[in-house]
């Protein structure tokens, strides 16, 4: 097959061969896509803007496929992905008309409950920029005490779905906590391309405590996702280039898919304003995808008892940190830190205060913190929402708070020139009449408080 | 370098047939050097072998004990008792070498972290201890007194040395108890002791070594990743297996689910038939010791099942401070300790609690196995083998399932630039208490098919393989007094031995030319009397003969246990079992020994093959199912076909009406019939 010169990409090979391109609105400018001649097909059923967030309960239908998304420095040319999307309920020949190349990264958060049976149904819809390659996708619940391999993702030890094929994957889950899901088929090259995000189980009869216990109780939970990006891989998959996985060097570093200062632009939605969203020009189709749909901003009033669920699907060690507010870690990988018994053994407290939390590949930890009270005195700031004290939930290894060597050049909704890549904000909102504090959210009809939610007026 | 894979991606566990000589090590499972607490250590050179076709050259230790002190990858495992003086005499084998002559010998030793008042003698003295010059000899000796997981490794130009592979692990058992890692609380199965050494390689870093070139630490760009020193997939090859002669330990992890056959009501138990009071106990939990002798941290991902964390560095956690993990990272120099049990919380199983709403039952045929070949059983079930799409190769047992523990830098889940290699093993959870088979064909040798298939057999409930007496005729009216009749045929008849048979109401008793078509008879037996019969008439068997056949049963099973349950019934037609009220006939269920007469000696019903099952051996068994399992213990090769036969295991069920009084034909219901071994 032919080798595209260095750097060449299917846009560009699209671009000189006259078919137009698009352009991609990131922070304060403005949406300027011009459709090509190239067919663009409107989703013609689409899921809504919360369920490329969060897909809740028993009943989940994700697809995979590829896409395209943003990283800084890249804007005019997007990153090469594959990921999971939610789909609708439709057969597979309507799933492949409206939703294959419309990768997302990172996929849906899943929210569970101790106790309710899920059924996951996997669509691999195949790649659109890559008709060559027939690869398979799993998904594989990483922590999950699985009582079978059918179900565990690992296609050399169970199955693979291929493309056109649908496979059901089977959980009944019975340990509350924080966890991961990822492609499990030639995962040094799926996971980095894009198909991640983060499963919680809520409690039964406690959806809003992260364990069984009163002291896990929060107001608001934000799943984040840690990992790094190698363009290498992206790029090489693009233009059917081998990349040596022995040569991992991320130059990205990104919390739910996303660098700073995306990372505080709101969970998307298509009614925001454009500098407010996250939107990449899609060579699969002609079409503006906002393809990094999970904010990673914390938005919450003082005194809010907050949860974070951390996990890293990077293949390095994060060190993060939330200067200001201390952090009570009361789970990691799905266990309890409290004391109590499980599974015949007899545990003490072994929860812990820290300003740090070490996070290596594959681990998962649940952090508590409350938030403080708001400090007129301290620097203040403003977002679409309102007043805000502001701490930085941030690497502390500072090689990893650039993109690509950049520091980031700031953006709308408050976000600060100097910083980028992993790092987010905790904003902490002007209570009172006078000020502009956060509705509390509303449960559903289980009970359940929403994760990641975000405000904007 | 070569960039061949090795054929096939994956090789057969099951395959490496490496039957152990004596004094040699277990397949699976930590190995510990011979000899201590005294040991003769040699430091020298070698290759080892990556899964790419790549050889990588490194300096390592070897027990001078084994094999003449031959190259081995990583360093013996030193396991010493707690209060143990320990001595270790290192004699330098890093001079010149032939096959390596630019190598620049360097001088060698050892350091024990974690151990205390360390003595050096004889050498020289180097910065951390003292060294051994090329040729020469340098003695340490310690006292282990505390028990736990260690590391020994190079404390010379450790940068290149530690690198080069110049470590090994150091276990140190409880003087009490030789099955506790540490106290009490850290009891473990001693047959399930593993060893998960982790290290990394940058073989241009090794070759600068071999070659005598610039050796540069800071252009470290590790490609192989290694567990216990190999790269998977040669990481789950058994121990000392041939084809990789210097890297003599695999790192295969073995479970069986948890069983406490003494305490039914034990939560943890899965329910029968998996765990009863008649199962082998399985309550005490693996233990892993996990040492990472590498340069960077790595983080370590248990499919399937959590680990919990019970020491580190060589020392326990508090009671109550161990800690379950699913992603642990494990830092450079680190050891800790483990302890797995596989707890189910769901016991599905085939029979009685199936997946709900089918989704157990796959379509293999709508998805893929990679690369068409997997360690995947066929069926969603532990101990269940199903029928996978053709032109996919299987490379499971018997019905086992496998996850795989690996590093979730996931560029370390690979060699050099292809995935799914590296710092990765697999543990394999067996069916507790052995593997399952059932029966893949039937055949009759005394008997005619009344009705149902060998599928019938393979599940306990109401359906059944129903054998019907063997029938021929007399072509000749039979006088009431004649002592020899002809017969139209005699197959399906016995072929040696006397036996009864019935002509209308009269049983007579074959006693000579059996299996020629001129039968020798008496008249009137088992209180019947003798009667004329017509020209035509029916004779009828008094016994019925059927075996099933079983296949990909493996070679170096054990503890076969047969069960097999199934009734008589008076009639040979219709679906309704007609109770048989008195004069039950009589089962006997025998196996093929394959070792007496080959197939020849289990083709009919009274071939020389066919052994007895001990006790209970007859049994009376009427119109009401009996269920009975026979236990064979020890090797059950005997058992076992092999070349063309290879495999296959056939148990034969013959019941005979041969008592008085007038016992009347009746056909055999096989409800249930299967095998339960221990996977080799």
């Amino acid at each position: 097959m032919e080798r595209l010169h260095e750097g060449s990409t299917r846009r560009q090979f699209l671009q000189a061969a006259g078919f137009g391109a698009a352009a991609v609105a990131v922070g304060g400018g403005a949406l300027a896509a011009t459709r090509g001649a190239g067919r663009a097909v409107a989703q013609a059923t689409a899921v809504s803007a919360r369920d490329r967030v969060v897909l809740t309960g028993g009943n989940i239908l994700l697809a995979a496929t590829d896409g395209y998304m943003t990283v800084p420095g890249r804007e005019d040319d997007p990153l090469y992905i594959f990921g999971f999307i939610p789909v609708s309920n439709d057969p597979v020949a309507t799933l492949e008309n409206d939703f294959k190349g419309r990768a997302q990264h990172i996929a849906p958060i899943l929210d569970t409950t101790d106790g309710t049976d899920v059924y996951l149904k996997l669509t691999n819809l195949g790649l659109i920029q890559r008709p060559d390659l027939t690869d398979s996708h799993t998904l594989h619940w990483h922590g999950f005490r699985t009582p079978t391999s059918l179900f565990d993702g690992v296609p050399e030890v169970s199955i693979a779905v291929p493309i056109n094929r649908q496979f059901t994957y089977f959980y009944r889950p019975h340990n509350v906590g924080t966890y991961m899901y990822h492609c499990h088929f030639e995962d040094v090259e799926h996971v980095q391309m894009g198909m991640t995000s983060i499963v919680f189980v809520r409690p039964n009869g406690h959806p809003n405590w992260a364990y069984n216990d009163s002291s896990t109780e929060f107001d608001r939970h934000f799943a984040i996702l840690l990992n790094e990006v190698w363009n290498k891989f992206h790029d090489g998959d693009r233009d059917i280039q081998e990349s040596i996985p022995t040569d991992y060097d991320p130059q990205w570093f990104t919390l739910n898919g996303r660098c700073y200062p995306h990372t505080v632009l709101p969970n998307d939605d298509p009614a925001l304003s454009a500098d407010l969203r996250l939107v990449t020009a899609n060579a699969n189709n002609e079409d503006d995808e906002a393809s990094q749909p999970v904010s990673a901003l914390v938005q919450v009033n003082p005194g809010d008892r907050v949860l974070l669920r951390l996990a890293n699907l990077g293949y390095l060690q994060h060190s993060m940190e939330l200067p200001g507010i201390p952090l009570r870690v009361v789970g990691q990988d799905a266990t309890f830190l409290g004391p109590g018994t499980s599974l015949g053994v007899t545990y003490a407290d072994r929860r812990y205060m820290t300003n740090t939390v070490y996070i290596g590949p594959g681990e998962a930890r649940d952090v508590l913190f409350t938030a403080p009270d708001y400090d007129g005195d301290a620097p203040t700031f403003a977002d679409t929402w309102g007043t805000y004290n502001r701490y930085f939930f941030r690497n502390r290894d500072y090689r990893k708070l650039a993109n690509n060597g950049d520091r980031g050049g700031g953006g709308p909704n408050g976000a600060i020139a100097g910083l980028g890549g992993m790092a987010s904000e905790v904003r902490v909102y002007e209570p009172g009449a006078s000020g502009t504090p956060l509705p509390a959210p509303t449960p559903d009809s289980a009970g359940r408080i929403s994760p990641n939610l975000t405000y904007v007026r | 370098m070569t960039m061949l894979k090795r054929t096939g991606l994956l090789v057969t566990v099951a395959a490496l047939l490496w039957a152990p000589a004596t004094g040699q090590a277990a397949k699976t499972g930590m190995v510990c050097t011979p000899g201590g607490p005294t040991f003769n250590l040699v430091a020298n050179t070698g290759d080892i072998e990556t899964p790419d076709g790549n050889s990588v050259f490194l300096w390592s230790y070897a027990n001078q004990s084994v094999n003449t002190g031959h190259f081995q990858a990583p360093g013996p495992v030193l396991c010493v008792n707690e209060g143990d003086t320990v001595t270790i005499h290192l004699h330098n084998g890093l001079d010149s070498h032939a096959s390596a002559p630019n190598m620049v010998p360097e001088n060698v030793s050892i350091v024990f972290p974690g151990q205390s008042q360390v003595d050096a003698s004889g050498g020289s003295e180097g910065l951390f201890t003292r060294e051994a010059a090329p040729g020469g000899d340098v003695t340490y000796t310690f006292v282990a007194s505390r028990p736990g997981t260690y590391v020994y490794e190079s404390g010379s130009d450790p940068s290149k040395q530690l690198e080069m592979g110049l470590y090994g692990a150091l276990v140190v058992r409880p003087s009490s108890h030789a099955d506790w890692a540490y106290g009490s609380a850290t009891q473990f199965d001693p047959s399930r002791e593993y060893l998960i050494l982790l290290n990394e390689l940058d073989p241009d870093l090794h070759h600068a070594v071999e070659t005598g070139g610039l050796y540069d630490i800071t252009k470290l760009h590790n490609r192989y990743f290694a567990v216990n020193g190999r790269e998977f997939p040669d990481s789950v090859q058994d121990n000392g297996v041939s084809w990789l002669p210097n890297q003599p330990y695999g790192s295969l992890v073995r479970l069986q689910p948890y069983c406490n056959p003494s305490n039914m009501s034990d939560p943890l138990n899965p329910p029968p038939p998996a765990c009863t009071p008649a199962s082998p106990a399985n309550t005490q939990p693996a233990l892993i010791r996990m040492i990472n002798v590498g340069d960077l941290n790595h983080p370590y991902h248990p499919h399937g099942n959590h680990l919990r964390q019970i020491a580190q560095d060589g020392r326990a956690f508090a009671s109550g401070a161990s800690s379950e993990r699913f992603g642990e990272t494990i830092g450079s120099g680190q050891t800790e300790d483990f302890l797995l049990t596989w707890t189910d919380q769901d016991f599905w199983n085939a029979t009685t609690n199936q997946f709900p709403n089918g989704v157990a039952l796959t379509d293999y045929r709508n998805l893929t196995f990679k690369d068409d070949n997997t360690f995947y059983s066929g069926s969603a079930y532990l101990g269940r083998k199903g029928t996978l799409p053709t032109g996919v190769v299987q490379q499971n047992v018997c019905g086992e399932w496998y996850f795989p523990w690996h590093s979730h830098a996931l560029n370390e889940f690979a060699n050099f630039d292809e995935g799914f290699g590296g710092m990765a093993t697999l543990m394999r959870v067996d069916p507790g208490g052995g593997c399952y088979a059932f029966p893949s064909s039937t055949t009759i040798p005394g008997g005619v098919l009344k009705s149902g298939s060998y599928t019938d057999l393979g599940i306990d409930d109401t359906k059944s393989y129903q054998v019907n007496p063997k029938t021929t005729t007399r072509p000749n009216a039979t006088t009431a007094g004649q002592t020899s009749i002809t017969v139209a045929s005699a197959s399906g008849f016995p072929a040696s031995g006397n036996y009864f048979i019935r002509i209308d109401n009269e049983v007579l008793q074959v006693t000579g030319g059996q299996g020629t078509t001129t039968w020798t008879v008496q008249r009137g037996q088992l209180g019947t009397t003798g009667a004329a019969h017509l020209s035509g008439a029916v004779i009828t068997a008094l016994a019925n003969d059927w075996y099933a056949g079983f296949t990909s049963v493996p070679t170096g099973s054990q503890n076969l246990k047969v069960t097999y349950k199934g009734k008589n019934c008076a009639n040979t037609t219709g679906t309704t079992c007609t109770l048989i009220a008195s004069n039950l006939p009589q089962q006997t269920v025998k196996i093929c020994n394959w070792t007496i007469a080959g197939a020849t000696g289990c083709s009919t019903a009274t071939s020389s093959g066919w052994v007895t099952l001990p006790a209970p051996q007859s049994q009376p068994v009427g119109s009401t199912d009996v269920s009975t399992t026979w236990t064979l213990p020890g090797s059950a090769n005997a058992y076992i076909g092999t070349g063309s036969n290879k495999g296959q295991v056939r148990v034969l069920v013959h019941t005979q009406r041969w008592t008085a009084s007038s016992p009347t034909p009746f056909s055999t219901w096989g409800n249930f019939m299967q095998l339960v071994y221990d996977a080799p």
